[in-house]
């Protein structure tokens, strides 16, 4: 084995000879010169963290996708009522031949996706449905989103306060979400306010528990302590040190508690302490075309709303759950 | 030595992980031998290849490498064409063993360290039932564990560090091999406990008749137990020799640097020395000599060719253009001038 | 243990107290309607004299404890709509057996599929092209993603054209009705099992302790069942509770839908009624039973696990 060893060595060395001149030999036997930036050099190159992030995001190119078809989806909701020969979502046609309303029509060239059991435009009323249950999605997200990340950041950093919301925690976090909306639209008239209001109660919570957990995690590494001993304010702390590490699980929940937000508000709907009918929405919708279900001509009308449903709360929770896998720094290479 | 005392051969070896759609060249063209009964040890500082290289004796790779080239000979296999689990569950335990870094993640925390022991002493001492529950208790001892009776209950988090690692020991000790890798095996525990582990390793290489090879950072426990040290680079070795030989006469500028980067030779007042920069990338293909660019003592071949080994003497070789005898005498630095001073003076005792 | 315990019992107390004192509370709120069979036909005088004999009228902690002192002796007070003058309690116990029985039928099967799914998933992830998991994947995101009263609606809807399975349970003579709803139920804790398990084994599989082991020369099989999934299962078990509360908040739906004469139907049915004691009734005991399964699960969970010192246990859950 050695000799197989040595030959492959002298080999090598005959290759690098023969290939330079008596010249070239001289000058290459030199010293080289020693400069200590090229030696900083071999090292990795810059990282930024943002950068590395999107980075990693758009090579999931099924997220980037649905990424796409939500932008464009949520573009036409809000330009929709003013694209030309646009219907009212709430007023019923009727058949200008006989004046009876045009009820159960298929979906046609006239009404794209067909008309409702009463002669109300399908597809108005789907585009509607759909600004209202996203409305009521980010509004949910947005304030549970901020009273979450402000209590989660208090709670979890500041110690006096940390017993009171952790008492808090454990009584709420027993309390079924779906009971407090049952309870709270029960009592109070359903509308849209009754609804958020409803869904902020409880969600807050648990975003604020996710970010607790961060943070105690993170409170105690050594370069929060350099900033304590610095004198740096709370606020700052928790705003330049923590947070940027918060936004993967911040992102994640927030665009999970949208598509929660519109499956609550079908299940709510489904009870009978939904939304009012002038008030399209998509678990409105659902209802009405499943009451329909059983007649196989008119499942359009439960089709149509299921696939717009589907498509939102599909691509809400597979971009948060991309996005969180690429904020992670672990999958930066 | 002789032909017949290497127990196992590495020639070329070649390996590449796959990250993402990058290439990364982590062992490059490495050879080898390690010789039957001997303590070798292999130094490198943090990704230099050293945890890879050994892995790649047993089949421990991570699912995104594999060996992409050259030849791993032990007991007339070549187990760099090793692809099946069949075939690498011939060698793990019963020929290869290991002793992982850290003593707390090493072992199952749900399951008590008997039946841990056990496991190795069932599948390789072929025993059952009771007289495998002998066997564990008689490894328990031989580690140096008292009161084998009551340890064997017990569960990870009920034992101290050391006591961790002696008990990972004895799992590798019972699965009787030939060979034992000890991954940093004093890394991660009290000063005053390493000397401890290091002396039980060395006596059960006595007592089963072990080749051990350790993976280390740390030149104090190579200094302790090492006949024979590798020091390695960027995936390449780039000095091997016996232990006396390294130390009082390196001659790889990485292995002057390494042993000067030591506290205990910096004198009180002045500057520790350290060396300037990081290893490179090895996501790119490294040309000529990958220590250069950190390197002031290199020669302009240093950047365009990679250098043969060249040998010092029969036991000691290094890869270094400056070896060669057309390259201009170069001195090492002050630290390693000592070295050599104290080591003639050794020799001459 | 016995003093984590009865911790733990008293904060769940307190928290079913709040719930309940809340509830009756915003009860008090609601119209009187829910208190009479035909109150278009009813004077204003009578109607006084109805609140009156149903102590409606005291000030608001009177009747609380009135409240307090007629559940503990297992009174709730009687329907007044939905069937006139039956006690509460005698309304629920009928109901109760059978949304127990297709409570436990589906969680029965989610384990029986959601566990074995998960295992596959992850075995499926250690081989290069995991196809197994990727399909796992896309079951789990849908059923996650998707509302389960969209997705609830249209195996019924398949089931039906496709299988021929009746649409509705009662009326219907065969066991084949159950299978929809027991199926439908069962969905969700089959894609959270399912998930959960997967996360945790694929975890473990990167932990020292598993390479030691492949390094001892244990087979990657056994390793997978001693190893892994012992391991993996541990934290399995605090899901337990989550996904019972996901049964019995699914259930409300499914037994309408199905028209199963269990609790859930029936609390669709009194809130739209407007049946105030009913409603007050049925939300006392899913509250009850929910707090009950929480305990349960942090029990199992310190059973499982042998590290989890009882009596030092931090915050929140």
């Amino acid at each position: 084995m050695s000799s197989y060893r040595s030959h492959k060595e002298k080999t090598l060395l005959e290759q690098v000879e023969r290939a330079l001149t008596p010249e070239e030999e001289s000058a290459l036997f030199t010293p080289a010169g020693y400069d200590f930036r090229e030696a900083e050099k071999g090292g990795y190159s810059n990282y930024s963290y943002w950068q590395s992030t999107f980075r990693a995001f758009f090579k999931n190119r099924v997220a980037v996708f649905l990424l796409l078809v939500m932008a464009a989806l949520l573009l036409f909701t809000v330009v929709q009522p003013y694209l030309p020969g646009q219907r009212d979502p709430n007023l019923i046609y009727d058949n200008p031949l006989n004046g009876l309303p045009l009820r159960n029509q298929q979906p046609n060239s006239d009404f794209w996706f067909g008309t409702n059991s009463i002669g109300q435009d399908l597809w108005a009323r789907i585009w509607a449905g759909t600004r209202t249950s996203l409305f009521i999605g980010f509004v949910v997200a947005g304030v549970e989103a901020l009273l979450g990340i402000l209590a989660g950041m208090l709670w979890g950093y500041v110690r006096r306060v940390e017993f009171l919301f952790t008492e808090l925690y454990n009584i709420l976090d027993n309390l079924p979400q779906t009971l407090v909306l049952v309870l709270f639209s029960l009592i109070l008239k359903p509308s849209i306010q009754t609804m958020v209001l409803a869904m902020c109660m409880t969600g807050w919570i648990q975003m604020a528990r996710f970010v607790r957990n961060q943070i105690v995690i993170l409170r105690d590494r050594d370069y929060n302590l350099a900033s304590r001993c610095l004198g740096t304010s709370t606020w700052r702390i928790l705003f330049k040190n923590l947070l940027p590490y918060l936004v993967s699980v911040i992102m994640l929940r927030v665009a999970l508690a949208i598509p929660a937000a519109i499956g609550n508000e079908v299940f709510i709907t489904y009870i009978g302490l939904g939304l009012p009918l002038e008030i399209p929405s998509l678990g409105n919708l659902l209802n009405e075309g499943r009451l329909l279900m059983t007649a196989p001509p008119l499942r359009y009308q439960l089709i149509f709303p299921t696939v717009v449903l589907a498509v939102i709360t599909i691509s809400f929770y597979i971009i948060g759950n991309a996005f969180a896998d690429a904020a992670d720094p672990k999958n930066h290479v | 030595m002789t032909e017949t005392d290497i127990i196992l051969s590495v020639q070329d070896l070649d390996v590449k992980f796959d990250l993402r759609g990058r290439t990364l060249h982590a062992i490059r063209g490495v050879s080898l031998d390690v010789y039957r009964g001997e303590s070798l040890a292999i130094v490198g500082e943090s990704g230099s290849g050293k945890s890879v290289f050994t892995k790649s004796f047993m089949g421990l790779l991570d699912q995104n490498g594999s060996v992409t080239g050259g030849h791993i000979l032990y007991g007339g296999q070549d187990l760099a064409g090793y692809a099946s689990e069949k075939q690498w569950l011939t060698i793990r335990g019963r020929e290869i063993a290991m002793v992982l870094q850290d003593p707390m993640t090493s072992l199952n925390p749900l399951k008590t360290i008997g039946r841990q022991i056990e496991e190795a002493v069932v599948l390789h001492q072929g025993l059952k039932g009771d007289a495998a529950r002998r066997a564990v208790l008689a490894t328990l001892s031989d580690v140096g564990i008292d009161d084998p009776e009551h340890r064997y209950g017990q569960y990870p988090h009920e034992f101290s560090g050391g006591m961790r690692q002696r008990v990972v020991i004895a799992i590798a000790v019972a699965c009787r091999p030939k060979i034992l890798i000890c991954d940093e095996p004093t890394t991660a525990l009290d000063v005053t406990i390493q000397a401890q582990i290091l002396d039980l390793v060395k006596a059960l290489q006595k007592k089963y008749d072990l080749t051990t090879i350790y993976i280390t950072h740390d030149l104090g426990v190579v200094a302790n137990v090492a006949d024979r040290i590798a020091v390695m680079y960027a995936g390449d070795i780039v000095e091997l020799g016996r232990c006396e030989e390294v130390f009082y006469d390196p001659r790889h500028p990485y292995t002057w640097a390494l042993l000067s980067s030591l506290p205990q030779l910096g004198v009180k007042g002045e500057p520790l020395y350290s060396i300037a920069g990081t290893p490179p990338n090895l996501f790119h293909e490294v040309k000529g000599d990958a220590f250069a660019p950190r390197n002031p003592q290199a020669l302009k071949i240093d950047f365009v060719a990679r250098p043969p080994y060249f040998e010092v003497s029969p036991t000691h070789k290094a890869r270094t253009w400056l070896l060669d005898p057309r390259a201009p005498k170069v001195e090492p630095p002050e630290h390693i001038r000592q070295l050599r001073e104290q080591g003639v003076k050794f020799r001459a005792q | 243990m016995l003093k984590y315990l009865a911790k733990r019992i008293g904060r769940s107390l307190i928290t079913l107290f709040f719930i309940i004192s809340l509830v009756f509370c915003l009860m008090r709120q609601m119209p009187v309607e829910g208190y009479f069979t035909n109150y278009d036909k009813l004077t204003a005088a009578q109607v006084q004299a109805g609140i009156a004999q149903l102590g409606l009228d005291k000030p608001l902690p009177v009747q609380l404890a009135r409240f307090y002192r007629d559940a503990l002796r297992g009174d709730l007070g009687v329907s007044h709509i939905y069937r006139t003058n039956v006690p509460v309690t005698t309304i629920l116990a009928e109901k109760i057996p059978v949304s127990l029985k297709l409570g436990i039928a589906a969680m029965l099967l989610a384990m029986a599929v959601g566990i074995p799914m998960g295992i596959l998933m992850a075995r499926s992830n250690r081989t290069r092209h995991k196809l197994g998991d990727k399909l796992g994947t896309g079951f789990i995101v849908f059923i996650q993603a998707v509302p389960a009263a969209v997705y609830y609606l249209f195996l019924q809807l398949l089931g039906s054209d496709l299988f021929h399975l009746p649409m509705l349970v009662t009326g219907s003579a065969t066991w084949m009705a159950w299978i929809l709803p027991v199926v439908s139920l069962s969905l969700p804790n089959i894609a959270y099992y399912g998930m959960w398990l997967r996360r945790y084994m694929v975890d473990e599989t990167t932990k020292d302790y598993v390479r030691l082991a492949t390094a001892k020369g244990v087979k990657s099989s056994t390793i997978m069942r001693r190893h892994i999934f012992r391991n993996a299962f541990v934290p399995m078990v605090q899901y337990i509770p989550t996904s019972f509360l996901n049964t019995v908040v699914g259930s409300i739906y499914i037994e309408s839908l199905y028209s199963i004469p269990g609790m859930g139907g029936l609390l669709v049915d009194v809130i739209k009624r407007q049946d105030n004691t009913m409603v007050q009734g049925i939300v006392l005991l899913y509250a009850t039973v929910g707090i009950i399964g929480l305990i349960l699960g942090d029990l199992l969970m310190t059973v499982a696990d042998p590290r989890i010192k009882l009596s030092k246990k931090e915050g929140a859950r």
